[in-house]
């Protein structure tokens, strides 16, 4: 079967504290400026004293309809054998196409390469090693959860089997593969 | 930055600016005015001469396009690595599509400029290309109609180009290809009646010149309906559409769009309209008219691009 990798963000665990962002920067080399990965903190909501916030993860959806592989002319945003969006660097000539088609705006031109880039769940550096992308595994409250959910018995299928769960503009139709677990009001029961 | 998730510039969805809104307007000008060019030789009971208007057509026509394709390689992130892009295919893209129209438009474009202006070329000290000229003759009738389709896909292009990206709800709209094509037209008018009057010296009161004066109302209504349709659409769409209405009242771009639009693009043709046959057909007044034509057609392009990339859904 098609691997399906997808990432869970539980904002219920997620203090916003910017470690996956951190993290992500040093994995990637990302340059100064632009960012990959960011975790916007939004509120607070609600009546004193019961006020939350919302920690909001923006980051590459990974769509499984991408709007940017399909404007891209060149074919250098493309999806691999793994399901992954990605970019071929040499193919791209930074027409903006895909960045400015991106319903979810997480797609930058890299000021050293010249041509865009993103997320890509790390798949040439940790993934390709076996590892579980740079965020997840630095969460300090394991907010994040990724893997294949094709494959029943992972830990994501688990999750968005038993928790409820949402994506975000789901109404365009690009089937993102970044799920949210969405914050119960109140903090924390232990 | 003065928030702890870092830098937010590149968040900004305006991601094309003005450069682009340039390529959409020389683009649109170049196959309107080639468009306009043909279809009125084709119309015409003269078919010996060549009329004014369509050596205009043979100016503007390759000289937009050319101007147009220099902004949007300039306005790549990899200028001289524009070659992948002629290499590269993906059909999915309107973009590659558009390169691929582009790519046989615009040497016929210039082609069909040689051999309508055969007899121009020595008197411009061009006449080495006359031979060229006169080889391309022969092959006239088909390059015209290939030119006259690839016209029509080029202008239409423009706004296929936009409406593809569903993050915006104004520019995704299935009006928009339709609107920039009618209104490449207008543009392409306007265009050439500006290098008829200026470099062929025509005649104000020319019977080319008239029958193409009296194709602007109708392309006028035609655009000012395209809009109303467009605006509809967002209301009645609701949600992040609707919202996306406020480009009309609030901001840089509804000053735009009721006084570069409204105001110059439609208002100062149709208000001269009104004025006495007499003055209305001399030389100044016609080019005050085709110029403000051309500055609404600009400011149109400027508007939908901006306006439109800065609602998002």
């Amino acid at each position: 079967m098609n691997k399906r990798y997808v990432m869970v963000h539980d904002e219920n665990k997620c203090i916003g504290c910017q470690a996956c962002n951190v993290a992500c920067r040093s994995e990637n080399g990302t340059p100064e400026g632009v960012t990959r990965l960011q975790v916007r903190v939004e509120g607070p909501f609600g009546d004193a004293p019961n006020l939350h916030f919302k920690y909001h993860r923006v980051s590459c959806q990974q769509c499984e309809d991408a709007p940017c592989v399909k404007v891209c002319p060149t074919g250098a945003a493309y999806v691999g054998e793994d399901g992954i969006v990605t970019i071929k660097e040499d193919k791209c000539v930074g027409c903006m196409y895909c960045v400015a088609a991106c319903p979810y705006k997480v797609r930058f031109v890299n000021p050293e390469t010249k041509a865009t880039d993103k997320c890509n769940f790390c798949k040439d550096t940790r993934l390709a090693r076996g590892e579980l992308p740079a965020c997840v595994t630095v969460c300090p409250t394991d907010a994040l959860t990724f893997g294949d959910a094709n494959e029943p018995d992972s830990e994501v299928a688990k999750l968005l089997n038993t928790k409820p769960s949402y994506q975000d503009k789901t109404h365009l139709g690009t089937k993102p593969r970044v799920y949210r677990i969405p914050t119960k009001r109140g903090g924390i029961e232990s | 930055m003065n928030n702890i998730w870092g830098d937010m510039a590149q968040y900004d969805p305006v991601t094309w600016n003005w450069v682009i809104a340039v390529y959409l307007f020389m683009a649109g000008l170049s196959a309107g005015s080639v468009l306009i060019g043909i279809g009125m030789r084709w119309y015409s009971k003269d078919n010996k001469t060549e009329s004014p208007i369509l050596k205009a057509a043979a100016i503007v026509g390759p000289v937009a396009i050319s101007l147009g394709l220099a902004c949007l390689v300039f306005d790549l992130t990899k200028p001289f690595h524009f070659w992948l892009i002629l290499i590269n295919y993906n059909f999915q893209s309107v973009m590659a599509i558009g390169v691929l129209a582009l790519l046989a438009y615009s040497p016929l474009g210039i082609a069909y400029g040689l051999i309508v202006l055969r007899d121009e070329l020595p008197k411009w000290g061009l006449g080495f290309l006359s031979p060229v000229a006169e080889m391309l003759l022969g092959w006239r009738k088909a390059i015209e109609v290939l030119l006259f389709i690839l016209a029509i896909g080029v202008g239409a292009y423009t706004g296929f180009l936009i409406s593809a990206m569903n993050a915006y709800p104004m520019l995704n709209t299935a009006v928009l290809p339709a609107l920039f094509l009618v209104s490449g037209l207008s543009a392409g008018a306007a265009a050439n009646s500006v290098v008829a009057l200026l470099m062929f010296k025509v005649d104000s009161h020319d019977n080319e010149l008239s029958r193409m004066h009296a194709l602007e109302l109708p392309v006028m209504a035609t655009e000012i309906m395209f809009l109303f349709m467009l605006f509809c659409a967002l209301y009645f769409k609701g949600g992040a559409a609707a919202l996306a209405l406020a480009s009309l009242t609030t901001g840089v771009w509804a000053g735009v769009f009721w006084i570069g639009v409204v105001g110059i693009g439609f208002g100062v043709p149709l208000v001269s309209m009104l004025m006495p046959a007499a003055t209305r057909h001399t030389r100044g007044a016609m080019l005050m008219v085709a110029c403000s034509g051309l500055t609404g057609v600009l400011a149109l392009r400027h508007f939908i691009l901006y306006a439109g990339q800065s609602y998002i859904y």
